[in-house]
């Protein structure tokens, strides 16, 4: 399959900042691929180099063959995008949105109305179609934001944290919506997370964290890389019993935040008999199971991808760089 | 072509949509007609000596003078706050939907002044509601000649706005900019008071304010002043000059017409290199 997708070097300064620190990557037509890292880590800033929203620092990126800082509106011709904040014109009913869009790109007059109810009704939204967006609920503007996204059958959709700050069942339907897609038009999904389950979805995953691709592959053989088991323990004195794990089995021992030891084992069963007879410590409860795509990332950094924990000085900066774009 | 008409028809629709403001946008020329135009007449005319007295001063109505003022000041308002779209719209988001679509810059830039200026000369014919109660006399041709002469005003002034809302982020810094701005130019273009008499310096500011050529074009063509006596046209400062040159219809068009011209092209350039 060809590439649709084809970065290389990519970096951004900030001044002297440098938020995104050269990134490789390549993305085949009909590939669900995800950005996985923490806040902070260059997601956005790479999602919008590629998007032509701003110009890389260096490096070069090419998208459907077209040169993203030379040929940017055949680019943007190429894509569609989904922001992390939303971008509809909540004032105006759905149906001018998606009309504005098409006449944004310049689709056919004849096939605009066609369009319209197709995209619609992949997203649920047929009946809501001559309502003002701003009476719509988050996910219901989620689903219009990517109706609209697909409205000019772009070859790549950009998705920057689609369901970010939505309840969990409404990321679950995002995420029907977004397979139903891939099924049906066979669109490239290029998508930023920090969900882990979201990750394990796509077809490669490329981790980030400070600017820079840590690991890139299938879901699998990332978790393969981990390899073993992971282990899950809570005890009556977690301090001692984390002390005596390490020192007795050779491995590392992270605390999670509902009280639990978490360590990488080779066998887990085999692991779990013995373990639990030997142990001097009361144990309360114990777990074993596969590695996850966090564990990736801790194996790769010591730190896990906090979910949902946005700090004060998170939320602060959050709200700055907003106006900022 | 299309993105232009797309940006200009959004700013059209939400103009009308948006209800509270189409009725607020007749607070202020009904206060400034009614409490200050009304309130100050007496004193105005008294000021002229016209009031007891006969001669053409005594045809002097404050009132009457105010009203095309008034329409230059609304579509001036109009014109130069509908570049406050543009900030909301970098706020709100929608502007990278349009900046990532791949309509160019320039029409985007284009279709947003259109925007502003069509909303502007609605707002501004609104404002002829105010005519069977101020005893001004217009004729359906005046109401013709005032379309093209507000859009041109409008135009001008919208393309001011968006080179100013170009390089500003957010609504409040748009707001206070255009505040500082909006006084000094409303009240030294002879919206509101005739211009006579001032220090030099003022009317230094006055003869390179663009409102006071487009203020004086729709008094023009509302009051007629070529079938004035003298005095009253002096009186109502309707012989604006410059170099003891009186200055014509014609030359005011033109004037506004370059300045328009300028502040388009540099709004556009700067428009275009902004980062969405
Ligand atoms: N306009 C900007 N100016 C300065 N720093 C920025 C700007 N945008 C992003 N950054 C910084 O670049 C880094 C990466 O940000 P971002 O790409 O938004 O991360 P992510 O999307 O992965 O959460 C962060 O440290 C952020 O503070
Ligand atoms: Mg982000």
């Amino acid at each position: 399959m060809p590439n649709i997708v084809e970065v290389s070097g990519l970096k951004k300064f900030y001044k002297n900042f440098e938020a995104v620190k050269g990134v490789d990557l390549t993305v085949k037509e009909g590939e669900i691929f995800g950005f996985l890292g923490p806040n902070g880590a260059g997601k956005s800033t790479t999602i919008n180099m590629l998007s032509t929203i701003i110009k890389p620092s260096d490096g070069t990126a090419k998208i459907n063959g077209y040169d993203n800082v030379t040929e940017k509106n055949k680019v943007r011709a190429s894509i569609g995008l989904i922001f992390q904040e939303s971008t509809l014109d909540e004032k105006l009913t759905a149906n001018e949105n998606l009309m504005l869009h098409c006449k944004f790109y310049g689709i056919d007059k004849s096939l605009r109305e066609e369009r319209i109810q197709e995209v619609l009704e992949i997203v649920d939204l047929t009946d809501r179609r001559k309502s003002i967006v701003e009476t719509f609920s988050g996910g219901m503007k989620r689903r219009l934001e990517i109706a609209r996204g697909l409205l000019h059958y772009p070859k790549v959709l950009f998705l920057d944290e689609p369901t970010v700050g939505l309840d969990p069942q409404t990321r679950a339907h995002i995420w029907e919506y977004i397979l139903k897609l891939k099924k049906k038009a066979g669109i490239t999904i290029f998508l930023t997370t920090h969900y882990m389950d979201e990750a394990e979805i796509c077809d490669r995953v490329a981790v980030i964290d400070h600017g820079k691709i840590i690991a890139l592959d299938t879901p699998e053989i990332l978790k393969s890389q981990v390899g073993g088991d992971m282990i899950e323990v809570s005890t009556g004195d977690n301090a001692a019993a984390k002390k005596l794990i390490e020192e007795r089995y050779e491995t590392e021992v992270t605390e999670s935040e509902n009280n639990h030891l978490a360590f990488r084992v080779d066998n887990g069963s085999e692991f779990l008999v013995d373990f639990v007879k030997e142990f001097d410590i009361p144990i309360k409860s114990v777990n074993l199971r596969r590695p996850t795509l966090n564990d990736v990332f801790l194996h790769l950094t010591g730190r896990e991808i906090r979910e949902e924990t946005l700090s004060k000085k998170d939320l602060a900066r959050k709200g700055m760089r907003r106006r900022f774009h | 072509m299309e993105g232009i008409i797309a940006i200009w028809q959004r700013d059209v629709i939400k103009f009308f949509r948006d209800r509270p403001r189409l009725i607020g946008s007749f607070a202020m020329p009904f206060m400034f007609l009614i409490l200050f135009g009304s309130g100050m007449s007496g004193a105005m005319s008294a000021m002229l000596g016209g009031s007891n007295q006969a001669g053409p001063l005594a045809d002097f109505d404050f009132v009457e003078f105010m009203f095309p003022g008034i329409i230059g000041m609304t579509v001036f308002n109009t014109a130069i706050f509908s570049a406050l779209s543009v900030v909301q719209d970098k706020e709100f988001g929608y502007m990278r939907e349009i900046l990532v679509s791949p309509i160019s810059r320039v029409s985007i830039a284009i279709g947003k002044v259109l925007g502003g200026s069509t909303v502007a000369v609605f707002q501004g014919l609104m404002m002829l509601i105010f005519v069977p109660f101020i005893g001004v006399s217009l004729s359906f041709g005046m109401v013709l000649e005032l379309i093209p002469v507000m859009f041109l005003v409008a135009f001008t002034i919208s393309s001011l706005g968006l080179l100013i809302s170009s390089s500003l982020k957010t609504t409040q810094s748009f707001q206070m900019v255009i505040q500082v701005l909006i006084f000094p130019m409303l009240f030294l273009s002879g919206a509101l008071f005739p211009l006579n008499g001032m220090p030099s310096w003022m009317n230094f500011i006055v003869k390179i304010n663009p409102l006071t050529y487009s203020v004086d074009m729709f008094k023009k063509v509302i009051l007629q002043p070529e079938q004035m006596a003298p005095a009253l046209r002096q009186a109502m400062g309707l012989d604006l000059s410059i170099f003891n040159h009186v200055i014509t219809f014609l030359e005011e068009i033109l004037v506004v017409g370059v300045l328009g011209a300028i502040f388009v092209i540099a709004a556009t350039i700067k428009f275009s290199n902004s980062e969405a």
